[in-house]
């Protein structure tokens, strides 16, 4: 008996997706005979990503599991993210094929192109069923981006500039001593938050009144800081430009690892909270489509997470993994409800509706 | 008699094959339209940038709505509201006009003796060490110079290395705009001395000589006679380096340390950071009507200097 065997156009996406997911679960178990019906497999991926130690950490902990899994080398492109996004959506918009498969991305930018509509569903990855709501992008629909892991941006300092102990307020920045010697994003992302604490005002207020937030930046200015990207912060702590910086912690983690001395700490008013995640663009051919997602349900596994993660010293949305041994309560690390008290989560979808404003105040503060 | 096999050579042949191409595509009848074709790519080339520039201008016009992340598909003048009324964009706007006429004052002050001792030093291990001075910066590029600079100024850096074995602490020397404006005249020096020295060239020598013999010193000399007949090359000069300088985004972004931004990366952040490529447009529009009316008046006021190609009124 000959069975009907339909043409991957005939396919709806969701039939096919739960049929190859089944498939991909099953070789995944050892069925080897269901690698027959998977989709013809693309000589490459490329996947969108950030260099140096980011890139690194991704490379050891997905992309050369996913290759030895399923022989698909992965081709990393550090395009900036920024960058990325319009070749992307002028991809999209023009109905041409995207340049990239995957982006690894700010949740931010990608709820962007989420509400742009340039995102692929990824409701039905299976690894979904195990991960912690923290992969689920709060306030859009389903699953147009998946949330891979957290992040902290924290008040990194050289001890040697803090002789009396750590600072514990974003208000210690404000020392004289330490004009000239701090640094900040250069559109003031991570600070606008604890800027609004610091500053007298509620997180409730985000973002009718951001008033307090704009008068402690203000103050801040005074000090003089330099406005910088992330390879900026390790570079400076490196040459010793500056004292203190409200940096994600993975870049002050890579500057000690590099043999800069250096602490951070979560200030009593605050710390940024936010989330990366992985995102894959319309337009890719149907059994590019599949192995893309097979890379972020891969990369939604314990074992891709443990090593990934470890390498960014980040706490993913995979349960039980342990955390690297430098960063064992560490408040950078957080893995309890208690740790998440400290830290401000603000959604998304506030963030990308009023971040141009955001940015432009900032700017405007600090280039004046 | 047999003809010599090198009488009618095999290029020739081909110089006639070419020949006859030529005239099938280009008969002697359009002969006298050539000049103009000469000028196809010219067209073609500036047609593009028109082309660009109105893609532009539309985007100006649209603004971003921040809930869908589209452009609007009606038309209005929001986004050059905001860049005329925004303070973030008109200090932006204040520091990049200030740096290019400084840079540009700078700049010729700095080319000048340069290229004077260039194109009249009598000795060619000179000139020649002048040259490759010159040149020398152009295969290195504009990013891997700034960054030295951040190598050679930078806290660590070789300066106040050198400072502190004489017991000065280290200093901010970069991060500044101070900094940027170094690292824009080190930029443009180059451009500057080679737009000068085809005009000192032109200066003859005798003028010079002739100056002396009539009891001028070297300062009347090089105020009535050098500096005028200089002055196509300082034309040339200044307007190539104000609209580089005024367009720059390397120099302030390496070496202003973030605080110190010009037009471009305001520019660049709409595109790229805000993904508001309306008013990332508009901001170029504007840059480019800032630059285009600065050259305008200095070409009103002066004439075009060397870029006339010697037809200038100067």
């Amino acid at each position: 008996m000959k069975r009907f065997r339909p043409t991957l156009s005939q396919l709806s996406r969701r039939t096919f997706l739960q049929a190859t997911a089944a498939l991909g679960g099953a070789s995944a178990l050892g069925l080897r005979g269901a690698h027959a019906q998977e989709p013809e497999k693309p000589a490459e991926i490329i996947v969108r990503a950030w260099g140096g130690s980011w890139v690194d950490s991704l490379k050891a902990g997905v992309s050369d599991g996913f290759t030895k899994m399923t022989g698909i080398a992965v081709r990393h492109d550090l395009t900036e993210d920024n960058e990325i996004q319009p070749k992307v959506w002028a991809a999209v918009a023009q109905n041409r094929v995207p340049p990239i498969h995957i982006n690894w991305d700010t949740t931010t930018n990608a709820t962007k192109s989420a509400l742009r509509g340039v995102t692929e569903d990824l409701s039905d990855l299976p690894n979904l069923a195990h991960v912690t709501d923290l992969a689920k992008p709060a306030g859009l629909e389903g699953f147009p981006i998946v949330n891979t892991y957290g992040y902290v941006y924290v008040l990194a300092y050289r001890p040697a500039a803090f002789p009396d102990g750590p600072p514990k307020s974003w208000k210690d920045l404000l020392d004289p001593k330490f004009k000239g010697r701090l640094a900040f994003y250069n559109d003031g992302i991570g600070f606008h938050f604890p800027a609004q604490v610091a500053g007298g005002g509620k997180l409730e207020d985000i973002p009718s009144n951001m008033q307090p937030a704009w008068d402690f930046i203000t103050k801040m200015k005074a000090q003089q800081p330099l406005l910088g990207e992330d390879p900026d912060f390790t570079t400076w702590f490196q040459n010793g430009e500056i004292d203190a910086a409200c940096t994600i912690s993975t870049n002050a983690r890579e500057a000690r690892k590099n043999g800069v001395e250096i602490e951070w700490v979560v200030p009593e008013e605050g710390a940024k909270f936010d989330t990366d995640g992985l995102w894959i663009p319309k337009g890719l051919p149907e059994n590019e489509l599949y192995w893309a997602k097979q890379y972020i349900n891969h990369a939604l596994t314990k074992e891709a997470q443990q090593v990934w993660l470890d390498g960014l010293g980040l706490p993913g949305v995979v349960p039980g993994l342990t955390p690297p041994k430098d960063l064992v309560d560490d408040p950078s690390y957080p893995t309890t409800e208690e740790d998440f008290q400290h830290l401000i989560r603000i959604s998304s979808k506030v963030q990308v509706e009023n971040e141009s404003e955001w940015f432009s105040k900032f700017k405007a503060i600090m280039q004046g | 008699m047999q003809a010599a096999r090198t009488a009618y050579p095999l290029k020739w042949r081909i110089m006639d094959a070419l020949e006859g191409v030529a005239a099938a595509i280009w008969p002697a009848r359009f002969r006298r339209a050539t000049p103009y074709l000469m000028l196809l790519p010219a067209v073609l080339l500036v047609g593009l940038l028109v082309l660009g520039l109105i893609q532009i201008a539309d985007a100006s016009l649209r603004t971003l709505d921040t809930t869908t992340f589209q452009f609007s598909d009606d038309y209005s003048i929001a986004n050059f509201r905001r860049a005329l009324t925004e303070p973030l964009f008109l200090v932006v706007a204040r520091r990049s006009l200030i740096a290019a006429l400084i840079v540009t004052a700078v700049t010729l002050i700095f080319a000048f003796p340069y290229a004077y001792l260039m194109v009249r030093t009598a000795s060619p291990g000179l000139r020649k060490f002048l040259l490759i001075a010159l040149f020398l910066p152009f295969f290195i590029g504009q990013v891997v110079r700034a960054y030295g600079w951040l190598i050679i100024l930078g806290n660590q850096g070789m300066v106040n290395e050198a400072l502190g074995l004489v017991g000065v602490a280290p200093m901010r020397l970069i991060y500044n705009y101070p900094a940027v404006l170094f690292g824009l005249v080190q930029y443009m020096l180059p451009f500057a001395v080679l737009m000068l020295a085809p005009a000192l060239t032109a200066i003859p020598e005798e003028l010079e000589a002739a100056a002396g013999s009539l009891g001028a010193n070297w300062v009347r000399t090089f105020i009535h006679v050098v500096l005028p007949l200089a002055r196509p090359g300082f034309i040339g000069a200044g307007v190539v380096v104000l609209t580089l300088s005024l367009t720059d985004f390397a120099v302030p972004a390496i070496l202003g340390g973030g605080s110190q931004d010009f037009v471009a990366i305001a520019i660049y952040d709409q595109f790229f950071r805000t993904s508001d490529q309306g008013l990332g447009a508009t901001l170029a529009l504007m840059l480019v009507a800032l630059g285009s009316i600065l050259v305008g008046i200095v070409f009103a006021l002066f004439g075009a200097g060397t870029l006339a190609m010697g037809r200038s009124r100067a």
